[in-house]
């Protein structure tokens, strides 16, 4: 049989108009590709609607329905009409697709969804009288009729993807893609803290996130709490910087706080939640110092900017963006973050202590009644006097035998300088002393840990992790102003590479030099190094090179010299510091944790594990059911 | 195989074979050591397949014959037996065992057959000529402070070693690590002016260093493009070479340098020895100020402070300020016998030359730090 007959020829056939139900269905491709993006588009629509609570139901992993009721302003009959046109918007309203405020301005959402499901629309504009309903069926419109309905909108979509069976067929199980959707409710969640969401799969509240009234960064800490977890919220660094129009706020996690992926870090460009590689790249230049490569913090960003300055309109389900200034961006973003860390000096995250009184938990533990009065629990307990607070003002001399000679600057006690009462424990005396964040030193327990008392609990200070960090971050300090050395090579090193990522590499020369790193251009696709970071030794620097391209790409940053040379400067450090197992006397343990207290970022090692463990009072007391 | 030999003899050619084989194998034949024994002969050969050495030495033999045994083991119990002893191998008793007595004591060794241990093949090696053991060692010696122990230029990890033809004829061995250079060179021996330049790998360097060192002889050098072959006295060692082009050399000395410094040696290497205490320990970096008749040595670092020293020079041009890894100075002042060194400089970002004043065959080029 000849194919001629049956099949128009694609080499000879006329040019003509696809029908509208299939460019609809085209476009559905690139908007609708599963059950999420759908939830996606119409709960922004809900949010651009001015909406302040949004409830998403969804069945089968959303593919027998999605349900999005919102209490927004709602659409007249005729607009009811309109949306379900291609191009049909509400948003857009000068026209000017830079200047976009809103989270949606394709006008492709509905008419895209519509075309490959069972969609119905109910809505009732805010002051109407009656809600209008309208249907399409696979793309065909059914005029809109009189219907009951609360004010704002229900869209419903059943069946989806029912007319486009290949679709239909890639979906992922209905646990993945619910857990997709719930996804997407989640990210959209996170940055309108002020609206409440809820998430029902299947008949199960997955989501219930209540609106509530206040300061914004509150509810905000409140909302990425609720969703990140107690931990988080407990663990968040603030994070408000702002440059050249662009404000970028949200929490970021103490390092100490961190994950196997970078799953728990969250985007948000005006609101709209974004995936990008650059933030990435931004947070592990941040975070490098304090965590090894294969661990992730977990933080949230939103940065706020004039609508111009960011392209949203790149990709149609609008996860990338693309900024007019992305190296200032990233600036922004890695100093803030910096900022942020160098802040919080000698934080340790509290889930490092939970986990600490977790494991000192007797058994039965959970089994014993609890102590709900306090003086109740000590009346059948008289022998265990409650934690007696040595009486102040015996003397004051005391401290100054425990107080560092050489206490460098820049500490300021955190703690408002009430008053720790401190016995010096070779003595018995009781001193007033201001009080330090880490206490004073009361012993050495192994050889190893140094135990110390502060205003409200313990704290156990690993010996050799603190030390090596005091000296790493000395190191680096004495690295950042004396410069790098450079070693010169006798043979230069001609590293080919191709063109783009030669030039990539050789745009940064200057930085890299500073580094050490002396490299040039060697005709199209090569690079000569003529010198290399003294302090590397002999450096496979073809190696280097390459990786360093591919980060530039990747991650649009320089990291693995800089992560060499620390390397080499942490591997100093622990030489250079005292190891566990050796004896230190009560001056030596005090001195080292006031220098603790003085060096940013001494609550880690230098791979996101804490140096000292701090435990409050009210969680010991706890620990003996004095709680 | 059975043969009665002296623990000294004995001992002595098992230190030169077994320091080939490596600690740990994949092939297990390749930890023991070959041992032969014919026409009052013992001979000893251990592999690594890259490097081979056979050492024969005289020995009472009862039954000629050949079996393998641990390198390792063998070894560590010929040194610990008393001086003097007299050592009996015996592979006479069937099975797969070596008995070695000596004394009240006795040790049975497992072997491997014979037939399974790799013979690493010369092949058809064109060139031949003769080298004085001594000046074998001078070349050695003057360069391998220079070889690059880093993988990915595996070229650099030898020495470069190659007749020169114009001018007057030499042969000489170069050896760099991208840092430093060390170019040595000797007379030209007969037979040698076609050999091709090959690149001797630093482990067969070591090894040879360590088996010509009580050697007063001749060495005989074979070779072909791929493959060495030493030999001499009782002691034979092939070696594959480096598969690789070395560099250009040539052009990284530079010609152009003009400012001439002479210094004492000895004392030249104790202050930088003294002023390096203070240098970082991974960077090791100190300033050569050079004035007229005055050598200031500085170093500095964060942590410890500073040092400087000042040493008499022979010096008159224009004043120069240069920095240098401190390790990479004493290498060279090492190298240097007699008393005075000259640095030959351009300027403190090219590189400079050291030479021996009373020695022309050998030549160092230093790259310079910038600090």
């Amino acid at each position: 049989m000849n194919l001629r007959e049956t099949q128009a020829d694609p080499r000879t056939a006329h040019i003509r108009r696809l029908p509208e139900t299939l460019v609809n269905q085209i476009a559905a491709g690139e908007v609708v590709e599963r059950p999420a993006s759908a939830v996606k588009e119409l709960v922004e629509n809900a949010l651009d609607a001015g909406a302040t609570r949004v409830d998403v139901t969804i069945r089968d992993g959303g593919r027998a329905l999605i349900s999005i009721a919102d209490n927004g302003r709602g659409m007249t009959p005729d607009d009811l009409r309109l949306a379900v046109e291609r191009h049909a918007t509400s948003k857009l309203p000068d026209e000017d697709l830079f200047h976009i405020t809103t989270l949606g301005f394709r006008g492709e959402a509905l008419p895209s969804i519509g075309s490959v499901s069972r969609m119905a629309i109910t809505s009732r504009p805010r002051d109407a009288e009656e809600a209008w309903r309208i249907e399409i069926e696979g793309g065909r419109i059914v005029d809109p009729k009189p219907a009951a309905g609360a004010q704002g909108t229900v869209v419903e979509v059943r069946d989806l993807f029912y007319s486009t069976p290949a679709r239909l067929k890639f979906l992922r199980s209905a646990r993945s893609e619910s857990g997709a959707v719930q996804d997407v409710v989640t990210r959209l969640a996170m940055a309108h803290p002020d609206i409440g969401f809820s998430l029902t799969d299947d008949g199960r509240e997955k989501l219930k996130l209540s609106a509530d009234q206040g300061e914004l960064l509150d509810l905000r800490l409140a909302r990425l709490g609720a969703i990140m977890g107690r931990e988080f919220r407990e663990n968040a660094l603030p994070i408000d910087a702002e440059r050249e129009g662009f404000r970028l706020t949200g929490y970021a996690g103490v390092p100490t706080l961190n994950r196997g992926n970078a799953a728990m870090q969250f985007l948000f460009v005006n609101g709209r939640p974004v995936r990008d590689k650059q933030l990435i790249g931004a947070v592990r230049a941040a975070y490098q110092d304090f965590l090894a490569r294969d661990r992730h913090p977990l933080l949230a960003l939103f940065l706020e900017c004039e609508p111009r300055a960011v392209d949203v309109n790149v990709h149609p389900a609008k996860t990338e963006v693309r900024f007019r200034e992305p190296g200032m961006v990233r600036g922004l973003i890695v100093s803030a973050l910096k900022h942020a860390l160098a802040g919080a000096g000698h934080r340790a995250s509290t889930t490092v202590s939970m986990q600490a009184l977790g494991s000192f938990q007797p058994e039965g533990a959970n089994s014993l009644p609890q102590q709900t009065s306090f003086t109740g629990g000590y009346a059948y307990r008289p022998s265990y006097p409650p934690i007696s607070r040595p009486s102040p003002g015996l003397s004051a001399a005391a401290y100054d035998f425990q107080a560092p000679h050489t206490l460098t600057g820049g500490f300021e006690p955190a703690a408002p300088s009430g008053m720790g009462e401190t016995v010096d424990p070779e003595t018995g005396e009781v001193s007033d002393a201001p009080s330090y964040p880490l206490g004073a030193a009361r012993a050495q327990l192994h050889a190893t840990y140094i135990v110390a008392q502060t205003d409200t609990g313990i704290v156990i200070v690993d010996q050799h992790a603190a030390h090596e960090r005091l000296v790493y971050e000395r190191m680096k300090q004495a690295m950042d102003a004396g410069g790098v050395p450079r070693q010169g090579l006798l043979i230069p090193e001609i590293v080919e590479l191709d063109e783009r990522a030669a030039d990539r590499v050789l745009e940064r020369a200057e930085e890299l030099a500073q580094l050490g790193l002396v490299i040039e251009s060697f005709g199209p696709g090569a690079v000569a190094v003529r010198e290399t970071p003294a302090l590397l030794g002999k450096v496979d620097a073809p190696g280097l090179i390459r990786d360093l391209a591919d980060e530039l790409e990747d991650l649009g940053g320089a990291f693995s010299l800089k992560e060499k040379l620390e390397e080499v400067c942490g591997t100093m450090a622990c030489h250079g510091s005292v190891r566990a197992g050796r004896r230190l006397n009560t001056d030596e343990m005090n001195a080292l944790l006031r220098q603790m207290e003085a060096t940013p970022h001494s609550g880690q090692c230098n791979h996101g594990r804490p140096t000292y463990v701090e435990l409050k009072l009210a969680d010991i007391e706890k620990l003996f059911g004095r709680r | 195989m059975k043969l009665t030999i002296e623990r000294a003899a004995l001992l002595r050619a098992l230190n030169h074979v077994q320091s080939v084989v490596e600690r740990r194998n994949t092939i297990p034949i390749l930890a023991n050591v070959l041992v032969e024994a014919r026409d009052g002969m013992l001979s000893l050969n251990a592999t690594d397949m890259d490097i081979s050495i056979v050492e024969r030495t005289p020995a009472e033999v009862g039954q000629p014959g050949s079996i393998t045994a641990p390198a390792h083991t063998l070894y560590d119990i010929v040194r610990k037996l008393p001086d003097g002893a007299q050592v009996d191998l015996d592979a006479t008793g069937g099975g797969d065992r070596l008995i070695l007595s000596s004394g009240r004591s006795r040790f049975t060794l497992q072997t491997l057959p014979t037939e399974d241990f790799p013979v690493m093949a010369g092949g058809d090696m064109p060139h031949t000529f003769d080298l004085d053991a001594g000046a074998l060692r001078t070349l050695i010696d003057r360069t391998r402070f220079a070889i690059s122990t880093e993988e990915t230029r595996y070229y650099l990890n030898g020495i470069y070693v190659h007749a020169v033809t114009e001018g007057t004829p030499a042969l000489r061995a170069v050896a760099t690590d991208g840092h430093r250079l060390a170019r040595v060179e000797i007379e030209l021996p007969e037979g040698a002016a076609g050999i091709p330049g090959v690149i001797v790998p630093r482990k067969t360097v070591a090894e040879l260093r360590k088996l010509i060192e009580e050697t007063d002889g001749t060495v005989t050098v074979t070779l072909s493009e791929t493959k060495i072959r030493f030999a001499f006295d009782e002691a034979v060692l092939i070696s594959k070479l480096i598969d690789g082009t070395f560099p250009d050399y040539e052009r990284v000395i530079p010609t152009g340098n003009d400012k001439v410094l002479s210094v004492d040696r000895v004392s030249f290497a104790q202050a930088v020895d003294r002023v390096a205490t203070i240098a970082t320990e991974k960077l090791r970096a100190v300033k050569l100020s050079i004035d007229a008749g005055q050598l200031t040595l500085s170093a500095s670092s964060q942590e410890n402070g500073t040092a400087v020293e000042e040493l008499p020079v022979s010096y008159d041009r224009d004043s120069i300020e240069i920095g240098f890894n401190a390790r990479y100075l004493l290498d060279i002042a090492d190298q240097i016998e007699s008393s005075q060194a000259e640095f030959i400089l351009a300027d403190s970002a090219s590189p400079t030359i050291v030479r021996d004043a009373e020695d022309p065959g050998a030549l160092y080029v230093l790259m310079p730090m910038r600090v």
